[in-house]
């Protein structure tokens, strides 16, 4: 501010005294700052819903959360859940966006059909969807009227691949976004790079997986960031599906969390939320870092 | 400039951090005072009593609430709280919003959920308990000595809904007498190839009554009072047997095929169409039977029976929608309409009441509807003499229906569910400060 400050008119200071930043910077001080830091303290108290008084309870909860396999159980469901839904909403996303490419009134409709989702409430998708898995339900009253047979696959009753189809959920809902973001990705490819390979003879594969997958490297960045890093905080879809079940093969941590918080153990609610957000953070730096290197050919 | 900026930041995060402060909101003052009790038709013109209620409760006070606004001129709103009831209500009273009355589970522990002691009136001394049936009187809605929980239906039993239909295709005249010969009906009607048990493991909250009715000596005998000091644990072989025993009965193949996926809608459809001859549940099953078939059908199809190891002992667990809580809200007006609301609810309003729900009257001197279902009355003629279930006695309730639910699913063993169990327990006992934790 000091040095190229000399380059501004000075009346331009005058316009913006510091102090008008006040109502905005108060505003995020105490929906913003305060709540973060509380999801601190509190962590290290022992407020619950049984007493008044809060207490400081040192590292108490963590090394109870810790030593219970629940806590840790659900770290690792949370993971693999993101790994998959970032997986398939890019896949699914990716898909969309070459087909739906070209600029025409179909692919127009089209793509606003897919985003539709995007815009639903994603407890409304949940309950949609438990609805069209029950072992009664829809997919499978079509899958017997295709095969001619009674089918009743409880596909939220495995205790191993339910976690695939819930994902599978999460990523259809948010397809469209993802789709979106590739659709403005691909539209930034220089035409003349395209019509170079076209006259060296490039196949349609050889042109993707060489040159139109590889410019797309910042689209991926943010697809795959928001994607994993968001579905991290995923709940609702989850909630509305499965609950957590079968057999606690889809507690995320946030059900663990809302779990514990219904329990009255807000301090142990608050710790486990302070668990995800450093997982979060951790998982973040190297995730972004490593797709920010692959945006180096650009 | 910059110091200027700096000092503003400050000052800033100074004031919002005493703005919020390190208190609990929820916190309210303590003083026990004695209540007294308004008659009934004191005019209360201009005040307004709120109601908390679930979803499935909130059309129980209308006729109640009809008759007290038209004999006292006061207004009162039910809001219903979205499932998961219990929890909205815990958070809303954390943070420092309380109705004047609510329903709530009159169990010791949910009572403590609330912290009682510092949130609810002391209903001691209340008019109508001299007008209840004297062995439902103190059942429950005490804690520490102090009644806090104004019980106003009878409280749900856990039990044996069978059908009629079934046992007697199967030849089946006498009642099971104590848990070995109701294992050998199950066993007996098996061999017949009928479904004896029909379990809902994917809507898992019924999963614990299996583990529940088998306690029931075991309660009567003081064992949720050890576990609740810490002598005794989920793990230790009274209840680590009762697990252990309904995982042996899933394997021997008694339960319904799709024990993993079935639902509680399921079960109901299925005691009534007779695919399977017997249900452990409680009274809210029944209310799902009737939502599928009338009194008629019910009264000549489904019956009811308790069961415990030694007999037919009934293990009974209070719900929400059994009992109310009148809340400390620091306006002395309104709390003392909100106990004159109680008094009329148990005293003259309760005949209206108990008609306007077809439901089985709590005091002798007021009759129950002819129209309330034969298993119903049985359910409720056993509360009586019941053993108390694990919501009802001990002072935490964790979630051992949930860790049932994950060992019908096979990813836990009966051992890791006592484990579990024991472990949540331990956790909520010591954020009580229970001593032994």
């Amino acid at each position: 501010m000091s040095s190229n400050a000399l380059g501004v008119p000075r009346s331009r200071h005058r316009d913006h005294p510091l102090w008008f930043l006040i109502p905005a910077l108060a505003v995020l001080v105490v929906f913003f700052f305060v709540p973060t830091l509380f999801n601190f303290v509190y962590a290290f108290t022992d407020w619950s819903s049984f007493k008044s008084a809060i207490n400081f309870a040192g590292t108490d909860n963590f090394t109870s959360l810790f030593s219970n396999g629940t806590l840790l159980n659900s770290l690792k469901v949370t993971l693999v859940y993101a790994v998959l839904v970032a997986l398939f909403q890019n896949l699914f996303g990716l898909g969309l966006a070459l087909l739906l490419e070209r600029d025409t009134a179909v692919n127009r409709a089209v793509r606003v059909a897919f985003f539709i989702p995007v815009v639903m409430s994603a407890l409304a998708v949940g309950y949609i969807f438990q609805a069209l898995l029950k072992p009664d339900g829809a997919l499978n009253g079509i899958l017997g009227w295709l095969t001619g047979t009674e089918v009743a696959i409880p596909w939220l009753g495995s205790t191993t691949w339910t976690i695939v189809v819930v994902a599978i959920v999460h990523a259809w809902k948010w397809m469209g976004l993802s789709m979106l973001i590739y659709l403005a990705g691909l539209k930034t490819i220089n035409e003349d790079v395209l019509e170079a390979a076209r006259l060296d003879g490039a196949s349609r594969w050889t042109m993707f997986r060489a040159i139109r997958f590889p410019l797309l490297a910042p689209a991926v960045t943010f697809n795959v960031a928001t994607a994993l890093l968001g579905s991290m905080n995923g709940f609702d879809i989850v909630q509305a599906t499965t609950e957590g079940g079968p057999g606690g093969t889809t507690e995320l941590l946030n059900i663990f969390i809302f779990r514990t918080f219904g329990q009255g153990l807000f301090a142990q609610a608050t710790t486990m939320s302070l668990v995800l957000f450093l997982m979060v953070a951790i998982l973040a730096f190297p995730v972004i870092r490593y797709l920010r290197k692959r945006e180096d050919v650009l | 400039m910059k110091n200027r900026f700096r000092s503003t930041l400050a000052l800033a995060a100074a004031a919002a951090v005493a703005l919020a402060g390190c208190s609990d909101p929820g916190a309210g003052d303590s003083d026990a005072g004695p209540a007294d009790w308004p008659a009934q038709d004191a005019d209360l013109s201009g005040t307004t009593l709120t109601i908390w209620a679930a979803q499935n409760s909130n059309t129980v006070p209308d006729s109640v609430i009809a008759g007290f606004e038209e004999l006292t001129g006061a207004e009162v709103e039910v809001v219903t709280i979205p499932d998961p009831y219990e929890q909205g209500v815990q958070t809303k009273v954390a943070t420092g919003d309380k109705p004047d009355l609510a329903f709530w589970q009159p169990t010791a522990s949910q009572l403590t959920a609330l912290n009682a002691s510092q949130n609810l009136q002391s209903l001691e001394g209340a008019p109508w308990l001299d007008s209840y049936d004297p062995a439902l009187r103190d059942i429950t809605g005490i804690l520490d000595d102090t009644r806090y929980a104004a019980l106003i239906t009878t409280p749900a039993v856990e039990g044996v809904y069978y059908n009629k239909e079934v046992f007697a295709a199967n030849g089946v005249t006498d009642l099971p007498t104590d848990w070995d010969s109701f294992i050998q009906l199950a066993r007996d009607l098996k061999a017949e190839g009928t479904t004896p048990f029909y379990e809902m493991g994917a809507d898992r909250w019924a999963t614990q009554w299996w583990v529940q009715v088998q306690l029931a000596d075991a309660a009567e005998d003081g064992l949720w009072d050890r576990v609740n000091a810490g002598e005794e644990a989920f793990t230790d072989p009274t209840i680590q047997g009762a697990i252990d025993t309904y995982k042996a009965l899933i394997d021997e193949g008694l339960f319904n095929e799709d024990i993993k996926t079935a639902t509680f809608e399921d079960q109901g459809a299925a005691l009534l169409d007779g695919d399977a001859a017997m249900v452990m549940q409680v009274n809210s099953f029944f209310g799902q039977l009737q939502s599928l078939a009338d009194t008629e059908e019910l009264n000549q199809k489904i019956g009811f029976f308790p069961i415990s190891p030694s007999g037919n002992t009934g293990t009974f667990i209070p719900d929400q929608s059994n009992a109310l809580v009148a809340f400390k809200t620091g306006d002395a007006d309104r709390e003392s309409a909100s106990r004159q609301l109680l008094s009329y609810w148990l005293g003259d309003g309760y005949g209206d009441f108990v008609n306007a729900q077809s439901t089985v009257s709590l005091q002798p001197g007021v009759e129950t509807p002819a129209d309330v279902p034969e298993a119903l009355l049985s359910a409720s003629e056993s509360v009586g003499d019941a053993a108390g279930s694990m919501q009802a006695l001990a002072i935490a309730n964790p979630d051992l229906y949930l860790y049932l639910a994950d060992m019908i699913q096979g990813t836990k063993t009966p051992t890791e569910v006592a484990e579990a169990t024991q472990a949540q327990f331990a956790e909520l006992a010591k954020a009580q400060g229970a001593e032994g934790f």
